[in-house]
């Protein structure tokens, strides 16, 4: 417990009775050192938790940088689109062949309709042999009876117009025969051209068919495509706003380094009065020189706020507001 | 090849928003604690140094008369980034050769102003 002693000069119209004035000083010298050391807890807690936050902040911002980096430099969305453009390409190539092999068929369908025209002209001809040979029946028929007339002398002739008639007979039934022939060949042409028709018919089909599933699935990938790409676009612009967020949290936590520096501050003056309390307690002064202790205090101030904190009264003036600087702030020597 | 920048300051908080700052547009940073520990990393090309006013151990209006007495870094431009917005201290750190003085908070904006400005200068 240390004496009571008289620290400061008082005004002599504020002065309270010298009882009060002894007990205030004793409370003084006493509490002054815990005053400074919760005061100086509090900077110290403070400026660690405010170190740490903006530490955080300042990672969080790295990651977001390097997030928005690798989204940037590896745009899944334009590669997709570009592979789906590529294989629109791929396919309609695809399509364009399978669309010629069709068309090769229906080519094919008209080379044996004409090749069945060529066969009726076939057997129009064989036809004709028929007729020829009927004819020449008639004919070598005449003759044998032309050669009956005349006895003896038309043996000969008799056993010629025989030949020819045998030969007539024969050439009726080979035109038969190529007329029956022809009639297979046409109708197995027919059955051809059919079957050829109703494959062409399907495969026709089956190529519509496929050209619009293949349509429908690269239409779904596009909007996929669209879809994701969209999505990553959004997402880079979130990402962005929250960094810029982030960053401006980071701006308004400078507030610390002023804190810390006021409350610094107020730790030396509390230190200060401590020592120069010390001293009159221990009779190296009579008492505390209250002008020359508030000139020490004054030079420490750092901030404009403490100095406007020290010329007004206590509530006369609304306490100073912390702001960030705008970009004028600068001053170039 | 980056330009390199010193920052002195010992409040982290405000090396952290100017190392974001300034990395960010292309810079390389160097962070210092206080003016003593600056003194220590006065090493190869700096190209430009921001240091505080009011620091434990070295202050700022210090660190700065050492700078521009040290024989290499005598031409780097300084500039004051501190708390202090009175008179006395700005004619001070203008006397002492400082180029440029910025009130703190500040936005990024305004110190990577001064920086390329210095930078070009």
């Amino acid at each position: 417990m240390q004496n009571v002693v008289k620290l400061f000069t008082r005004g002599r119209a504020a002065a309270p009775a010298q009882t009060e004035v002894h007990a205030a000083d004793a409370v003084c010298i006493q509490a002054l050192p815990i005053w400074t050391k919760q005061v100086e807890t509090a900077r110290v807690q403070s400026e660690e938790a405010i170190i740490a936050l903006s530490g955080r902040f300042a990672s969080i911002v790295n990651r977001l940088d390097l997030a928005l980096d690798a989204s940037q430099h590896n745009s899944g969305g334009a590669d997709l689109s570009r592979a789906l453009d590529e294989g629109r390409q791929e396919l309609a190539q695809v399509m364009s062949a399978l669309n010629e092999i069709h068309k090769s068929r229906s080519t094919l369908a008209e080379q044996i309709r004409a090749l069945a025209a060529h066969s009726s002209e076939l057997a129009k001809m064989a036809s004709e042999v028929e007729q020829i040979a009927f004819q020449t029946n008639m004919l070598a028929l005449n003759a044998a009876i032309e050669a009956a007339h005349v006895g003896e002398a038309g043996r000969g002739f008799a056993v010629v117009a025989h030949e020819v008639r045998n030969l007539a007979t024969a050439s009726r039934e080979t035109g038969k025969g190529i007329t029956q022939k022809i009639a297979l060949v046409n109708q197995s042409l027919e059955e051809i051209i059919t079957t050829n028709e109703t494959v062409s018919a399907r495969e026709g089909e089956a190529l519509h068919d496929s050209g619009n599933r293949i349509q429908g699935v690269l239409g779904k990938f596009g909007d996929m495509s669209e879809g994701l790409a969209r999505s990553a676009e959004d997402l880079r612009r979130e990402s962005g706003v929250i960094k810029g967020e982030i960053e401006d949290s980071l701006v308004q936590l400078q507030f610390q380094d002023r804190v810390g520096q006021i409350m610094a501050q107020v730790v030396g003056s509390m230190q200060d009065l401590d020592e120069r309390a010390g001293a009159v307690a221990r009779g190296e002064q009579l008492q505390i020189d209250t002008a020359a202790y508030m000139a020490q205090m004054v030079s420490t101030y750092t901030t404009e706020e403490q100095r406007r904190n020290h010329q007004v009264t206590a509530g006369s003036v609304p306490a100073p507001t912390l702001k960030v600087q705008g970009g004028s702030d600068v001053e170039f020597f | 090849m980056a330009k390199r920048i010193l920052i002195v300051d010992d409040s982290a908080s405000v090396r952290q928003v100017s190392n974001i700052a300034l990395t960010r547009a292309g810079y390389e940073v160097i962070e210092a604690t206080d003016g003593q520990d600056g003194l220590t990393k006065l090493a190869g090309k700096i190209n430009l140094i921001i240091s505080d006013v009011n620091m434990p151990r070295m202050d700022g209006i210090t660190f700065l008369k050492a700078v521009k007495a040290h024989p290499n870094y005598k031409f780097t431009p300084v500039i004051m980034l501190t708390t202090e917005a009175g008179e006395d201290k700005k004619n001070e750190g203008r006397a002492a050769g400082a180029k440029a003085w910025i009130v703190k908070p500040f936005q990024p904006q305004t110190m990577l102003d001064a920086v390329a400005k210095l930078c070009l200068a």
